[in-house]
């Protein structure tokens, strides 16, 4: 055979010819199947008269299929409409009971009369041609690509290699087409696919299958461009045995059999337990072949198993059906149990990684389908297709939702990720749709640096426009309360504006970056990711430890030394915990498990706290990972010195990270990364450092980057910037890409990527938005209105009223930016979320607003109190200022801008009418001002 | 799915789900074909919101965090061997044949005023999950953050004398523990509980800021809301944002309390006899409950409790002897004043922890997490009184009889409050949930 199937040839025409097909079919001439009666057949018939449906025993996808016909004798009668059912039932009145089709609207007088005519001049079907159902969506879409076929601009065959193992293999072939608009589509079915040799390979549908052993080409010829693929096959001849870890605990996995609500729980479900996603094989398979002998498992009639009847829905199951008997899962299950239930020999190869195909998509309209593919990779070098094994899900359905087989259906605009789920790995692909026939012309911006292109290129890609660049007064004030965390002074503000450098916002932000405030912000910001606070019943660490724990920390970040090595020194710190301050790490958190998540969430993003007790069920980490990384602090010693408030933290160069189910020792091993080779007795700690803070650790300069990310835009590109998971993607992978290379490149010196960021126009967006970029709050189109946090609000109250605050161990009129350690707070810095630093989560800095913050602004001292006190308007008053000026002045102060007119008018009015001295409206509007909105939000 | 194979999200969020076809009709306003539209609908299964009516006016949600032990509280094994009955001696309560355990003594002599649930199950045994699932009556999920009780009470039933809906007593614990589960999930900010923010039980309690300062005059007030208003005008004419809108409400509920003396009063502990104030104990489960009875009596609708530790991994023994006598005379004391009050018919007060502990007792002499099965205490509200309903096995492993999962608590919880939780609230883009998915009201337990 030298041609792939007749099926996909015969959809090619669709594709060509296919019109809005449905409603017009041609009145006059031959009436063509493929244009006129598929169609048709297809969005009216074939949803209901289908090999899994089947309805009056009548299939419809095939020309044998009329012919044969169902209950009611055949469907068609070649040459006799009058006698065919086909058309017939289609004529009745619309109330009849017997119309066709039962549901939805008849066939208009022109689709009656042309399938009557089609019928009259016998019936004709394109040999061996199969249709499927498509729904007026569908339908839709192919008229929709068709209008678009001018704009395809290339072509892939999805795998890009393709080999066959075995007799069993098969691969499922996609055809992927790119516009030169951006969108994609799938084309599997519209293009002709063909092996160059036919004997290696051949081609069933869109699964490819192995021949004799050797090498070959798969073409895909789709609207006159072409694509090939290599394809390779080996063993094609051989059959390989059904394997208990590759083939039937997959089936768990597909079947949703060991989730955590199922037989997945820690005790099991009435009475069967398997592993939760399956992390201990070998003990589910002394489950499920030890327990209840001769009942789970029958032996001599393997379809009379528990385990099959149960997951069939034969008899009684919590779970209900779980598959078909005429599922592929359920023919691996028995074939197994027919084989005598084997166990896997020692040396059958494991899973070493999946792939998605595609990795991204855009889809354009509503109803628009793509498949996904899943290939996994071996370690004997085999890899397989494993899309019909895989759990989808997608992380955002109104968008696009995935069904079980990977199909993709697009919905309303917006972003979604499709998780893939096989063995212990997740994968992810992106799905982008776009509205249809949206009026978009990419807008010419202005870049200044990679940022801008990254973030530009993804908006395009949702068609997203950006809002505009911010006014000066509020760049002035938005970049002051990030970088510093302190607003700009009434005459800055004036000073800036009236600046006619046009490079003024970047010789802004140099001049801020070498404030010491600079430093501060970020010296908290780590105190907070490493817990540095002192506890009261002396289970951690003692005050005094603690501020030499901070000093330390703000020495470094002072100088400037590379975060890289300020980690490395932490991690691998040893001495005491007076005399070298960072070994405190380890005195704040003393418990091995802690340490270990904590390193993990901290320095890689990655909270791996599942992988304690299973598999991560969302992420990749397993068992082996978290017992393999945790073996870097088990060797952690302390011992208590003279000094009561000194540990010395030591290598004791023993002790064992053991795995709980197979009670092995684990050997130290990087998360995500390799296995070191250690000399016994070498310290481990020291060993990670070198890694964790390395360009070899992909993890750290892209979550340093992401936290940095963060703060100047209240959004990480991965959100929460401490959950990295495949499950949780970047929202825009590139652009964090570049982000960690840059800092890499610079050393780990994060000024220079703050000053990247500053200096970008994507920073500098204002906050009101457009119609296009209203909803979206994870592509950086818009700046987001954010609450100043905790310390930033308490410093701006204190300086905007003049009131110096005493927090304890600083002296009078200290920032509460600087305050050292995380037990240290007040009503005010607790009401609006300081983090205490009792854990390492970035959920600790709450940012949400609350009754009691609005209660304390307006009824507390925070603005009433220090109004007095602070004196500012009594200042002013008396100096005899006249109220205009007043009430520019304290605009300047807590705005950052001048009042508008009548902004002013209204306090002007005030002060006339009230009867009240002017010193009493005046101290009112300041309180306003304090407890307005555009005060205490960072816009 | 089975209703206790809840929460499953792979079977929630694959195939041909509800939710699916929802999204398929809701595009069919824009523009999908009738017989398209007609098709889809065949398939939906959105059951009418029928009204219900209330039988509560407010719930007092304590919560025990930790998981505390059933077998120690409310269900007691007598009749396990040691080392599953544990080391305390059950009390007899005043319903024939039913045991509490020790140190509830007080609770059982009012056990003819509760409904004890002692099939409670689910299958999440990490603390932050466990708490998830009682907060919210969902299983948590990566990609949907759940609104818990308290927000979605507040939602749809507003603001009464000038009172926020959601209260935490003392506040809500957050951290790693409390997870997010006593927040607003995807609605908005603005239905965020109240925390107190200080501890009823210390002696100089108040609640701060509910008052105009001293110097300050109600004229004088209003210019400076006047103030205000002019001031935030040309800002809310720019912006948009959820902080912003539920910065706004928060103002608005600020006002309500502010201008609302009756209001205040429910926060004045001081406004109680001390003699009551004794009998419900000067200690953090006394006086916590004690407020939260203000409160609700006041027109709090949904008042979260939290109180002890109980997350007895070992010394279980002492570790009741620490919390539990003060929560027995405490809670016991709230039951015996909300009747005598005749405010217990119309309050519902929930005792819930994460989930129970393990059966057997472990090496150190504790127990350790256990979601299989474990008990929740009903009072009041319009639930029977003087109930057991469902039963765990012999050694408090399993349940035995009407398991009970957090959707069924949920789902019952709502009903009496006149909410019905097959509503559907609209999550960020448009996306409408469920607010129970799945479970029954437990009608065995309704009066």
């Amino acid at each position: 055979m030298k041609t792939s199937s007749l099926t996909s040839k015969a959809l090619l025409g669709i594709g060509l010819c296919f019109a809005t097909g449905l409603a017009r079919a041609e009145q006059s001439g031959p009436v063509d199947f493929v244009r006129d009666i598929q169609p048709l057949l297809e969005s009216k018939c074939v949803e209901c008269h289908n090999p899994s449906k089947s309805k009056g025993k009548l299939l419809m996808d095939s020309g044998e299929g009329l012919l044969k016909g169902g209950e009611g004798g055949a469907a068609v009668v070649p040459g006799a409409p009058e006698k065919s059912p086909v058309y017939s039932r289609v004529v009745l009145p619309h109330d009849h009971d017997d119309i066709m089709p039962p549901k939805g609207d008849p066939l208009t007088a022109e689709q009656a009369d042309v399938m009557k005519r089609w019928i009259a001049e016998g019936a004709k079907w394109p040999q061996g041609l199969v249709i499927k159902h498509k729904t007026e969506e569908e339908l839709k879409a192919l008229a929709r690509l068709k209008e678009k076929l001018n704009k395809l601009e290339s072509i892939e065959i999805l795998p890009g290699t393709l080999s066959l193992e075995t007799q069993r293999d098969s691969q499922r072939v996609l055809v992927f087409a790119r516009f030169n608009d951006g969108t994609t589509k799938d084309v599997t079915e519209l293009s002709e696919l063909k092996v160059a040799n036919a004997q290696v390979a051949s081609i069933n549908g869109v699964h490819l299958k192995p021949g004799q052993d050797g090498a070959t080409e798969l073409s895909a010829t789709f609207n006159g461009k072409t694509a090939t693929a290599a394809v390779k096959v080996a063993n094609g001849a051989k059959d390989r045995e059904v394997s208990f870890r590759l083939d039937v605990m997959p089936v768990f996995l597909k079947a949703g059999c060991n989730t955590g609500g199922c037989h997945g729980s820690a005790r099991g479900k009435d009475g069967f337990r398997l592993s939760l996603f399956g992390f201990d094989p070998a003990g589910d398979y002394d489950r499920i072949t030890r327990e209840m002998s001769g009942r789970r498992i029958n032996l001599a009639i393997p379809e009379d198993s528990t385990l099959i009847e149960k997951a069939l829905g034969e008899v009684p199951h919590s779970g209900n059906a779980c598959f078909d008997k005429d599922s592929h899962l359920n023919k691996t299950l028995i074939e197994w149990i027919s084989k005598g239930v084997p166990n896997d020999a020692p040396e059958v190869a494991h899973v070493t990684g999946i792939e998605i195909f595609p990795k991204q998509a855009v889809l354009e309209g509503q109803g628009e389908t793509q498949q996904v593919s899943v290939r996994a990779t071996y370690s004997d070098g085999t890899d397989r297709d494993v899309t019909n094994l895989v759990v989808f899900m997608s992380n955002n359905d109104p968008s696009a939702s995935v069904d079980k087989e990977g199909r993709v259906t697009s919905h309303d605009r917006g972003e979604s990720f499709i998780l893939a789920r096989f063995d212990v790995y997740s994968v992810v692909s992106q799905f982008i749709v776009i509205p249809e026939g949206l009026k978009y012309e990419r807008p010419k911006l202005v870049e200044a640096n990679y940022i801008d292109t990254l973030v530009n290129e993804k908006l395009h890609k949702l068609r997203i426009l950006p809002s505009g660049i911010c006014s000066d007064q509020e760049f002035l004030r938005r970049v002051s309360l990030d970088v510093v965390g302190v607003l700009p002074s009434a005459p800055e503000v004036s000073e800036f504006v009236a600046d006619a450098n046009p490079k003024k916002r970047e010789a802004l932000v140099e001049k801020l970056l070498q404030r010491k405030e600079f430093t501060e912000m970020w010296v908290m910001k780590w105190s907070e990711l490493m817990q540095i606070r002192s506890t009261e019943n002396n289970q951690g660490a003692y005050y005094k430890n603690v501020l030499l724990y901070y000093n330390w920390l703000a020495d470094r970040i002072g100088k400037n030394v590379p975060m890289n090595e300020i980690v490395a020194e932490l991690i691998a710190s040893q001495g005491g915990t007076i005399n070298n301050p960072p070994t405190n790490y380890f005195q704040i958190e003393r418990e091995t498990l802690k340490v270990t998540e904590n390193v993990a969430q901290v320095f890689m993003g990655m909270r791996i706290q599942c992988a304690q007790c299973h598999n991560h069920p969302f992420d990749r980490w397993t068992m082996n990972d978290y017992y393999g990384f945790m073996a870097f602090f088990t060797q952690i010693g302390r011992k208590a010195t003279d000094d009561p408030r000194e540990t010395i933290v030591f290598n004791s160069k023993g002790g064992e990270s053991r795995h709980p189910l197979t009670k092995a020792a684990m050997k130290p091993k990087f998360l995500g990364g390799d296995e070191p080779t250690l000399q016994p007795g070498e310290d481990r700690r020291a060993v990670l450092a070198k890694w964790l803070a390395s360009p070899e650790n992909p993890f750290f300069a892209r979550n340093l980057a992401n936290i940095t990310w963060a703060h100047f835009f209240g959004v990480g590109i991965i959100d929460p910037v401490d959950d990295v998971r495949i499950s949780n993607p970047a929202s825009n992978p590139e652009l964090l890409d570049s982000l960690g290379k840059k800092l890499t490149e610079y050393n780990y010196d994060f000024k220079r990527l703050v000053r990247d960021i500053c200096n970008s126009m994507t920073y500098q967006r204002a906050t009101q938005v457009n119609e296009s970029n209203e909803s979206d709050k994870r592509n950086f189109a818009h700046a987001l209105v954010r609450r100043m946090r905790a310390e930033v609000l308490a410093d701006a109250v204190s300086s905007v009223t003049n009131t110096p605050t005493k927090y304890q161990g600083l002296p009078l009129g200290a920032r509460a930016v600087q305050i050292a350690d995380g037990s240290v707070s007040n009503y005010f810095l607790t009401t609006f979320g300081r983090a205490s630093r009792e854990t390492v989560c970035s959920c600790e800095v709450k940012m949400d607003p609350t009754l009691s913050q609005a209660l304390h602004f307006m009824n507390g001292d925070a603005a009433h109190e220090n109004i007095k006190r602070g004196k500012v308007v009594a200042t002013l008053v008396n100096e005899k200022k006249p109220d205009q000026e007043i009430i520019q002045e304290l605009y300047l102060r807590t705005f950052g801008r001048e009042p508008l007119p009548k902004e002013s008018e209204v306090v002007l009015k005030q002060i006339a009418e009230s009867g009240e001295p002017r010193q009493v409206v005046l101290e009112d509007l300041f309180w306003a001002l304090l407890n307005s909105k555009e005060f205490y939000f960072n816009h | 799915m089975h209703s206790l194979c809840q929460g499953n999200h792979l079977d929630l969020r694959v195939g041909q789900s509800r939710r699916e076809f929802l999204y398929a009709g809701l595009a069919g306003g824009l523009g999908l074909s009738l017989p398209n539209l007609l098709r889809l609908e065949a398939g939906m299964t959105i059951p009418d919101v029928a009204k219900v009516d209330a039988k509560a006016d407010a719930v007092i949600h304590i919560y025990l965090p930790g998981g505390i032990a059933h077998q120690e509280s409310w269900d007691p094994k007598p009749f396990a061997s040691a080392d599953y009955r544990g080391p305390l001696t059950p009390v007899k309560t005043n319903l024939p044949g039913v045991y509490f355990g020790e140190h509830f003594a007080k609770t059982a002599a009012i056990a003819d005023k509760l409904t004890i649930i002692r099939s409670m199950t689910h299958g999440e045994a990490a603390h932050e999950r466990g708490t998830h699932n009682m907060f919210t009556g969902y299983r948590p999920s990566p990609a949907i953050k759940f609104p818990s009780f308290g927000s979605v009470v507040s939602h749809e039933l507003g603001v009464k004398n000038s009172l926020p809906p959601y209260v935490c007593v003392p506040q809500a614990f957050g951290g790693v523990a409390g997870g997010e589960s006593m927040g607003t999930g995807y609605l908005s900010t603005a239905y965020g509980p109240f925390s107190l923010g200080s501890d009823p039980a210390q002696s100089n309690f108040a609640v701060r800021d509910l008052a105009l300062p001293k110097d300050v005059t109600e004229q004088r007030f209003n210019r400076r809301r006047g103030l205000l208003d002019a001031v935030d005008a040309h800002f809310s004419s720019l912006e948009k944002s959820d902080a912003l809108t539920a910065m706004d409400s928060f103002y608005q509920a600020a006002y309500g309390l502010v201008s609302s003396q009756k209001a205040r009063e429910a926060f004045d502990l001081n406004a109680e006899t001390p003699k009551l104030r004794d009998e419900y104990g000067r200690n953090q489960a006394g006086q916590r409950l004690l407020l939260a009875r203000r409160l609700v009596e006041s027109g709090v609708r949904l008042v979260t409790v939290t109180y002890g530790g109980w997350d007895h991994h070992s010394d279980i023994k002492n570790g009741f002897k620490n919390n539990a006598p003060n929560f027995d005379v405490a809670y016991a004391r709230l039951i015996q004043d909300l009747d005598d009050r005749g405010m217990l018919d119309r309050t519902l007060v929930m005792v819930s922890s994460e989930f129970g502990r393990t059966p057997k007792i472990n090496s150190t002499n504790g127990r350790d997490h256990y979601p299989r099965v474990f008990s929740v205490a009903l009072a009041g509200g319009g639930v029977k009184r003087g109930m057991v309903y469902g039963s765990s096995d012999a050694l408090g492993g399993e349940p035995d009889a009407d398991p009970v999962s957090p959707e069924s608590l949920a789902k019952t919880m709502y009903r009496l409050m006149g909410i019905n939780a097959e509503k559907r609230l609209m999550a960020d883009g448009g996306r409408p949930i469920d607010i129970v998915n799945g479970g029954e009201v437990i009608e065995g337990i309704l009066a």
